[in-house]
């Protein structure tokens, strides 16, 4: 237990750092281009570490995070279209719909596990973005949904969302070093063993998945003030590819894998863009290549490196199935 | 009238879909895990066939079959590049193989997807029908001539596919390495060849569908994501590993996918599929046909 | 064996050239300073890469032709592309790089409305000339930023011309097949106003769907159900082939009962014959131009250019993106320069004679400001497998009115 703490701290206090030296990045970082870049990359990086909460630390493999980042999104931006409401109603108002979405998909799923929950939370957000796609009397469909802007310069966006990013990540390490933590992990590694101690997996899991969804839907909220456009892309199974190929390649289940693996995939596949070659066909084989062979993903690498393994692989014991592996 | 008619044809379309969940539930059943790329074997069989027909004027008696054959020979390259080391060497990615899977696959799905993109260019193709006649008039139903006859050869292969699985010697090691894998190695079963062997079925079969479907879908890079996302609601509908389940499974979905958009939406067609399986999921969560506490 | 004069000579001459060299090179150099001209479309999926692919062959067909002829204001042109991928917020990112980072002088080449609503703010905000190559819809016009002109085909002039042929035909019920975008819903809605006004007794319906599908046999059979006279299809490749396809496959077309009408300009995409074959008999399609209309010199060229490097025939996305390249062109040097207002306000005045007719901009606000009003159109049907399009049935042009008599009922 005791490495354990000691892992997450660390990992926390390197995540501080990194976010320290992003913090001092717009002093060298002046396009407006590069800055909406590393705003896009906080955005992702939301989205990746509330992920990782999710499957990471509490076991529940979701594949919906950028459906509650579009919840959240259209929340903010049909309220500014349709009601003239501002932003300072619109985001809460996200935050409290995706948050409620989440624990109502949570209180759904609760019994399904691995593929069974993987497919399911992919049918929901595929069923969400459809919806959202058709619906385009209300929702304006594929033509996108104007949003009204927060601020004027990229530089306000970027701090709102390295505070925000700040929060979510010191919220994330006190609930890890809390009871709620530990609770989390003993469900991901074998359910039914914290169920028979006491640990009431209905609701942790529940809450696990409307956290997850609350910062999902804020991070999605704050996107669109910032592109000042909602569209379905953002629910997009391949934006939820990019998700988890942020945490994979980051270093899955750590507290600072997501974080760096978000800027990493956002800044290189604008950059492989740039190159002018099918960046998707060069970004989906790095993807492939990392998590092949580095299953750690470059924090794994970077721990490697000074020597230290991460510790130990997550127990993952599977209850008496029929079938080893 | 057209109740009838749509019966019919969500049979056929049954049919197709039944092919692509047919091997992935196999796949299920040896592996436990997602394999996002299925969609991709049937984007490989729409090209295949279009390609060798339209561009080398192969015969179509020969173009299904190579359609099929290329298929289940990238699907053999994957599992040996990507697959095997989930339930090889890697002992730590045990705890994370769900996770391994389903990245690894998506990637590939994203890498195939935009490699079909940039080979064959986004301009659509397609693959010649494989009769002449327009359409059948069967009363006051009217059902297209390939329609028909390719879903004639698609159930043909099914049977077939599903006569091996429960009959022949291979489709029996195939079913005991999905039940118990370590307990079949220990048998005496090599369950390295099963996997190829899975690989390549579920692959073929898929390819199958895609060359079937061309001359209606038409080939193009993005093909085989929808058929792919419908594969997987099947294979937890019928219960992930019961290949009679997958059959049965396709027909059922593709039955009510076609009077759903003739009665309720035709807009929200594509959504019943997901519907569907989150219903199915919450009332019965090992499938129609699949064992009880499926844990994975 | 060369005196020392000689060798002094050559090495005076060989100084003498470099420096020559130097100083033309770099005057020249100077001079050839290209004129960089921003692009974003959609290059890879999840967007409509077909488009975005007929898009860039018209503006590099454009800029070679130009370039050729020394470009504008001495310098050459270099385009500068950035793939959106179709997605919005993509669209944003790469019109911010391409004003900051790069500098461009102008925008074009986009053509989902989607992505375009993305980039307006963003290029009203920095002042640099944008011309919407396929944007249909009609909120770009209606935020009314001076820098987006838009010299493209819009909704209500496409559904003029299927309402007149369909007033001229005297059919009595026309079901729409639409395909869920801007485009789509907005000609759908066009058509039904159009037909109002025109006092048509037409009993109208439209159908969305979505181009993402591959399987519309539902709708059909909804469509056989109601048995309608004409069937508007406002859909583009590749569903609108398998839309065709399904409609043959159900015996809906060719049928002497009910016309086909197709509204997006599929005949002159480059694989149609490949895509379609029994199931275009007898439709009647709308494009923008046919070899029977007058062709501007520099359309005729395009599509010459056009049909030697690729294999097949160019879709309006070709001449819409020539004509874009063709207005920064004009625009520069009719302003003598590359300023931004100069160029705006030249723009706004301007006429200038495109692949198809002489374009000029709406100063009216609303949802056609600086758009081009009257884009020609034509419309002519197919009568025979693997027609080209000499040999189709010209049935209305922008000279001519609309020739229903010369229409072919199918031999059922």
């Amino acid at each position: 237990m005791g490495g354990s703490r000691l892992r997450i701290r660390n990992e926390f206090l390197a995540s501080l750092v990194f976010l320290a030296i992003v913090a001092l990045l717009p002093v060298w970082v002046i396009s407006p281009y590069w800055r909406g870049l590393l705003v896009v990359s906080m955005y992702f990086a939301l989205l990746a570490v509330a992920w990782n909460l999710l499957a990471g630390y509490a076991g529940q493999f979701s594949l919906a995070p950028t459906a509650f980042a579009m919840i959240g999104a259209y929340t903010t931006g049909l309220l500014a279209h349709h009601y003239g409401l501002s932003p300072l109603i619109g985001i809460p108002a996200a935050i409290v719909v995706s948050g409620v979405v989440g624990m109502g998909l949570g209180r759904v799923v609760f019994r399904l596990r691995g593929p069974y929950l993987a497919l399911t939370t992919l049918s929901f957000a595929e069923i969400l973005r459809h919806v959202v796609r058709n619906a385009h009397e209300i929702t304006r469909g594929e033509f996108g949904l104007r949003v009204p802007a927060l601020f004027d310069s990229h530089l306000a966006y970027f701090y709102v969302f390295l505070g925000l990013l700040l929060a979510v990540q010191v919220g994330l390490y006190l609930m890890l070093r809390s009871p709620a933590g530990l609770y989390l992990q003993a469900i991901r590694d074998d359910e039914t063993a914290a169920a028979s101690r006491g640990v009431n997996v209905v609701f942790w899991k529940t809450t696990a998945f409307a956290v997850s969804g609350a910062i999902c839907g804020i991070a999605g909220a704050l996107y669109v003030h910032f592109s000042e456009i909602a569209s379905p892309q953002i629910g997009h199974i391949f934006e939820t590819g990019l998700v988890l190929a942020s945490v994979v390649i980051g270093g899955m289940g750590t507290m600072i894998g997501p974080v760096v693996g978000a800027f990493l995939v956002e800044i290189a596949s604008e950059q492989f863009r740039a190159i002018g070659v099918n960046h998707m066909l060069l970004f989906a084989f790095m993807v492939i290549v990392v998590v092949r062979f580095f299953r750690e993903g470059l924090w794994g690498l970077v721990m490697l490196a000074l020597g230290r393994r991460l510790a130990g692989p997550r127990r993952r014991a599977r209850p008496a199935q029929a079938g080893g592996s | 009238m057209l109740t009838l008619e749509a019966i019919v044809l969500g049979l056929i379309m049954g049919i197709f879909y039944g092919l692509m969940a047919f091997g992935l539930t196999l796949i299920f059943g040896i592996l436990k895990v997602v394999y996002f790329a299925h969609g991709e074997s049937f984007m490989i069989g729409a090209f295949a066939y279009s390609l060798l027909a339209l561009w080398l004027g192969v015969p179509l008696w020969l173009a299904i079959p190579s359609a099929i054959v290329v298929g289940g020979v990238i699907a053999v390259v994957v599992e040996r590049l990507l697959i095997r080391p989930l339930y090889e060497k890697f002992g730590d990615w045990q705890a994370m193989r769900d996770e391994y899977a389903i990245i690894v696959t998506f990637g590939l799905s994203l890498f195939l997807v935009n490699l079909a993109n940039q080979i064959f260019g986004p301009y659509p193709f397609r693959g010649p029908e494989l009769t002449d006649v327009a359409r059948f008039e069967l009363g006051p139903m009217i059902v297209g001539g390939h329609r028909l006859v390719a879903g004639a050869v698609g159930v043909v292969v099914l049977v077939a596919a599903y006569l091996f699985i429960q009959h022949s010697f291979w489709g029996k090691q195939i079913r005991a390495v999905a039940q118990n894998r370590f307990g079949a190695s220990i048998a005496g079963i090599d369950t390295r060849m099963v996997s190829m062997m899975v690989f390549a079925l579920a692959g073929g079969l898929a390819a199958l569908s895609g060359a079937l479907l061309a001359p209606l879908f038409h080939a193009s890079p993005d093909v085989g994501v929808l058929p792919a996302l419908k594969s997987f609601v099947i294979v937890v509908l019928g219960g992930m590993g019961s290949p009679i389940g997958s059959l049965l499974g396709g027909l059922i979905l593709g039955v009510l996918e076609s009077l759903g958009a003739l009665y309720i939406s035709y807009t929200y067609r594509d959504t019943f599929a997901f519907v569907i399986l989150i219903m199915v999921l919450l009332l019965r969560p090992q499938g129609l046909f699949g064992e009880r506490a499926r844990e994975v | 064996m060369g005196s020392h004069h000689d060798i002094g000579r050559t090495a005076l001459g060989g100084i003498a050239s470099v420096l020559l060299t130097l100083g033309v090179g770099g005057a020249a150099a100077q001079a050839q300073e290209p004129i960089k001209v921003g692009v974003t479309l959609t290059q890879s999926p999840p967007g409509s890469v077909i488009q975005g692919t007929e898009v860039l062959r018209g503006l590099e067909i454009a800029r070679d032709m130009f370039n050729e002829e020394g470009g504008v204001l001495d310098r050459p042109f270099e385009l500068i592309v950035e793939d959106t991928q179709g997605i919005p917020e993509r669209g944003r990112a790469a019109v911010e790089k391409l004003i900051t980072s790069d500098e461009v002088v102008a925008l074009t080449g986009e053509h989902q409305s989607s992505v375009c609503l993305a980039q307006t703010g963003l290029v009203a905000r920095h002042n640099v000339p944008y011309i919407n190559t396929n944007c249909w819809s009609d909120d770009i016009r209606k935020e009314g930023h001076p820098q987006v002109f838009s010299p493209n085909m819009y909704n209500s002039r496409v559904a003029t011309a299927m309402a007149e042929v369909i007033k001229g035909l005297e059919v009595d019920s026309v079901f729409a097949l639409a395909e869920n975008t801007d485009w789509g819903i907005g000609q759908a809605e066009a058509l039904d106003e159009l037909l109002e006004q025109t006092g048509a007794d037409v009993d109208y319906q439209y159908e969305l769907l979505d181009r993402e599908a591959r399987d519309f046999t539902p709708v059909i059979q909804g469509v056989r159900g109601e048995n309608p006279s004409l069937i508007a299809l406002i859909m583009l490749p590749p569903a609108a082939y398998v839309a065709l396809n399904q409609l043959h496959e159900q015996g809906v077309i060719p049928s002497e009962d009910t016309w086909l009408f197709e509204g997006g300009g599929l005949f002159s995409y480059p694989d149609f014959w490949e895509n379609v074959r029994e199931a275009a008999l007898y439709g009647i399609y709308f494009d923008l131009y046919h070899t029977e209309m007058a062709l501007s010199d520099l359309g005729a060229q395009v599509r010459e250019e056009y049909m030697q490097r690729h294999d097949g025939t160019p879709s309006r996305l070709v001449f819409q993106a020539a004509d874009s390249l063709l207005l920064i062109k004009e625009a520069i040097a009719g302003a003598g320069s590359t300023d931004p207002d100069a160029m705006i306000e030249w723009l706004q005045q301007a006429e200038v004679e495109g692949t198809r007719g002489v374009i000029s901009f709406s100063d009216e606000p609303g949802p056609l400001f600086q758009q081009w009003i009257d884009t020609p159109f034509v419309t002519f049907q197919v009568t025979e497998l693997d027609q080209t399009l000499e040999e189709t049935t010209l049935i209305s042009a922008p000279d001519s009115g609309v020739q229903i008599d010369q229409l072919h009922r199918p031999k059922n």
